[in-house]
């Protein structure tokens, strides 16, 4: 019976041990996180949950009703700069991150 | 949805670093669309990918390149994808969860129908089915 207790507990250590490092490489940059996330065996990320893990872990400074930071970007075609603080008091903005890959 | 706002509401595909580039985290079903793009080393690089991006996927969007050093997408943590509203007075009215589990459009237009009909001023306080609401 002792046996049993000690194999659970210490493969519930290993695995709050992993869960914990997959949250902290989480965080990284992603291009850490990528290169990091590349090399788990498939298998070892059906032990985890993912989903709640990735939404903590990325989930930023930003909260609704806060100011949403400024920026000044180009557009694709070089033709303009964009800045969202020039929308207001006029239109709403939607903004979608996103790439190719 | 972007035709059927794009009047009302200005909408912008914020293109930031490669979710699965190539040399870093390259995915089989990437692959198997011909999608695999190597880790840009450059604004111009980036700007490249993301030409292809929007001619391959016709996208009627349009888009703006964040700056090589990341600065939006880290004030946004919108790596790898994730959608924002921003009202009319320049606040985060929606902030989705994170890429690729919290992307739904859907819950989006419902707070970007919430805050078009917002700016209304007396018309939302007529129309308005939540009472609580303060009048702007």
């Amino acid at each position: 019976m002792r046996k049993v207790v000690t194999v659970l507990g210490t493969l519930t250590v290993l695995w709050i041990g992993f869960v914990a490092l997959i949250y902290a490489e989480m965080r990284r940059p992603p291009e850490n996180f990528g290169r990091f996330i590349a090399n788990v065996p498939g298998p070892l990320f059906m032990a985890l949950p993912f989903e709640t893990l990735w939404s903590h872990a990325r989930g930023g400074v930003i909260h609704a009703g806060d100011v949403a930071p400024d920026f000044e970007l180009q557009t694709l075609d070089k033709s303009a700069t964009v800045r969202l603080s020039s929308f207001r008091g006029s239109k709403p903005v939607v903004l979608i991150f996103g790439s190719y890959t | 949805m972007y035709e059927q706002y794009k009047d009302r509401a200005a909408f912008y595909i914020v293109y930031i670093q490669e979710a699965h580039a190539s040399d870093v985290w390259q995915m089989s079903s990437n692959v198997a669309q011909h999608v695999v793009f190597a880790s840009p080393k450059s604004y111009q690089e980036r700007g490249e990918v993301a030409d292809a991006c929007v001619r391959n996927l016709h996208l009627a969007i349009p888009a703006i390149l964040d700056g090589f050093d990341n600065r939006t997408d880290v004030a946004y943590t919108g790596w790898p994808d994730r959608l924002y509203v921003i009202d009319r007075e320049g606040r985060v009215a929606y902030k989705s969860k994170a890429g690729p589990f919290g992307f739904h459009p859907r819950e989006m237009e419902e707070s970007l129908k919430r805050v078009l009909s917002d700016g209304h001023g007396a018309e939302a306080a007529v129309h308005a089915d939540d009472g609580s609401r303060d009048k702007r």
